[in-house]
């Protein structure tokens, strides 16, 4: 059952990014980069194995809809790599609870913490992998800042929405 | 040894973390040089009938603003026409002249009406897809117009869908032209605004004006020559010195391009099979 949640979460959030969200540049740089919310809400208690494997296909899955072999790819299991190391130093359970991280969950405050750090580790990894250079510094950090912060309202926005379900 | 079978198993996301960083890795780079194969892309069966379906609900948004732009283009087309045919008429008498004169035009070429599916203009590296493939005629390397002005190359094409190579992407390199004085360059591309590209390599000693129009010069075979490009916006030196480099304001539109055409070369493998000799014989 819970599979079966997870991976209509999964086709949503893939359509939503490809047909939605990638021809969002708001004001030419932000692009919101809504689907590794998937990653972030996946139970603390899932093998890093599987969470990287499910990193893995959501990545590629989004790449394939906007010509980018790999680049989401390498950038959400990078992203899923690190994401155990910095729940368990956000959060305030004992580590060997099974939860799924949330505003109601985690509280607001370790939550903030942890989805801002996991999104603009994303999108440092994702704009230095798709520039490829250093030579327009001040278009790569205005990228990532911009990507980072739409991204992170929008994740606080849905989730405490969800909450109150 | 123990110590080690438990140490590989106790640390094997590690490993699982570096194959799936390595795989993605080969694909992003070798994506550069990926003809053979359009399975990861956008030319993907599955991929290509999600963005037609969306493609048939959004299509419709721009409609009004397209139908604007071709009434403004018939118009225009059409006192060209008049003039020309009148011109046309003081050198020859009999009718049948207009007639060969635009058999010859695009005598050697071959129209494919094509949709753009999905597109995008923000990255280093755009690409397009359009609707048609293999299937229906296309093959790499034919080139692709729109209503305004010249839009890109062939790229990669899959069964029913393909992929272009837009002037916005860091690897297209068209030959162009200034229309009056007929002086040739490149035209590329290098990030920024989508409304800008340059023409690099014009030699100093071309005579133009801000302002002149830009046309595709017909030294390949992928556009025939006097295709609208755009207009010279600004003029600096290259970096080197020896040449000009044109700011060129681009007559397409690409953020908001719908309905292109494709132009298949009948001549085009015969002058790139002699093109390429001459390639090889050249150390």
């Amino acid at each position: 059952m819970q599979y079966i949640i997870r991976l209509k979460w999964f086709i949503i959030l893939v359509l939503l990014q490809a047909l939605v969200l990638n021809h969002i540049h708001f004001e030419q740089y932000a692009t919101p980069l809504l689907y590794i919310y998937f990653l972030l809400k996946i139970n603390s208690g899932n093998s890093r194995k599987g969470l990287l494997l499910w990193a893995f296909f959501l990545g590629l899955c989004i790449d394939v809809f906007s010509n980018t072999p790999g680049l989401n790819a390498a950038a959400s299991v990078l992203t899923a790599f690190c994401r155990p190391w910095i729940l368990r130093l956000f959060s305030l359970r004992d580590t060997t609870e099974n939860f799924e991280p949330g505003i109601y969950q985690m509280g607001f405050t370790p939550f903030f913490r942890y989805t801002l750090t996991l999104v603009l580790l994303h999108a440092v990894i994702l704009n230095l992998l798709d520039m490829f250079s250093f030579a327009k510094p001040q278009i790569l950090l205005l990228k990532i800042a911009s990507d980072a912060v739409i991204t992170l309202i929008l994740i606080l926005c849905i989730d405490s929405v969800r909450r109150k379900k | 040894m123990r110590n080690l079978i438990n140490f590989l198993l106790k640390y094997n996301h590690w490993f699982v973390f570096v194959l799936l960083e390595i795989i993605s890795l080969v694909l992003l780079f070798r994506f550069n040089n990926y003809q053979g194969s359009a399975f990861f892309t956008s030319a993907n069966y599955v991929a290509g009938l999600v963005y037609e379906a969306s493609n048939q609900v959004t299509r419709y948004f721009g409609l009004t603003e397209v139908n604007k732009d071709l009434t403004a283009r018939n118009v225009e087309l059409e006192i060209e026409v008049e003039r020309l045919s009148q011109a046309l008429e003081q050198y020859t008498q009999d009718t049948t002249g207009i007639a060969t004169l635009r058999e010859n035009a695009l005598k050697d070429y071959v129209l494919y009406d094509a949709r753009v599916v999905n597109n995008s203009i923000t990255h280093p590296n755009n690409f397009i897809t359009i609707d048609k493939g293999s299937a229906d005629g296309i093959r790499p390397e034919m080139g692709v117009v729109c209503g305004n002005g010249v839009v890109g190359i062939i790229y990669l094409t899959g069964q029913h869908h393909s992929i272009v190579l837009p002037i916005l992407n860091s690897k297209s390199s068209i030959s162009c032209k200034i229309k009056r004085t007929s002086y040739f360059g490149f035209l590329k591309w290098d990030g920024g605004s989508s409304q800008y590209a340059y023409v690099k390599d014009m030699p100093r000693h071309s005579e133009f004006t801000l302002g002149d129009t830009i046309v595709t010069s017909g030294y390949s075979a992928v556009f025939p020559a006097g295709i609208p490009v755009g207009t010279v916006d600004d003029m600096t030196d290259s970096h080197d010195g020896l040449s000009y480099l044109l700011k060129v304001k681009l007559f397409t539109d690409f953020a908001r391009l719908n309905d292109v055409r494709v132009l298949g070369s009948f001549n085009g493998t015969e002058q790139a099979q002699l093109e390429d000799s001459i390639r090889s014989v050249q150390p």
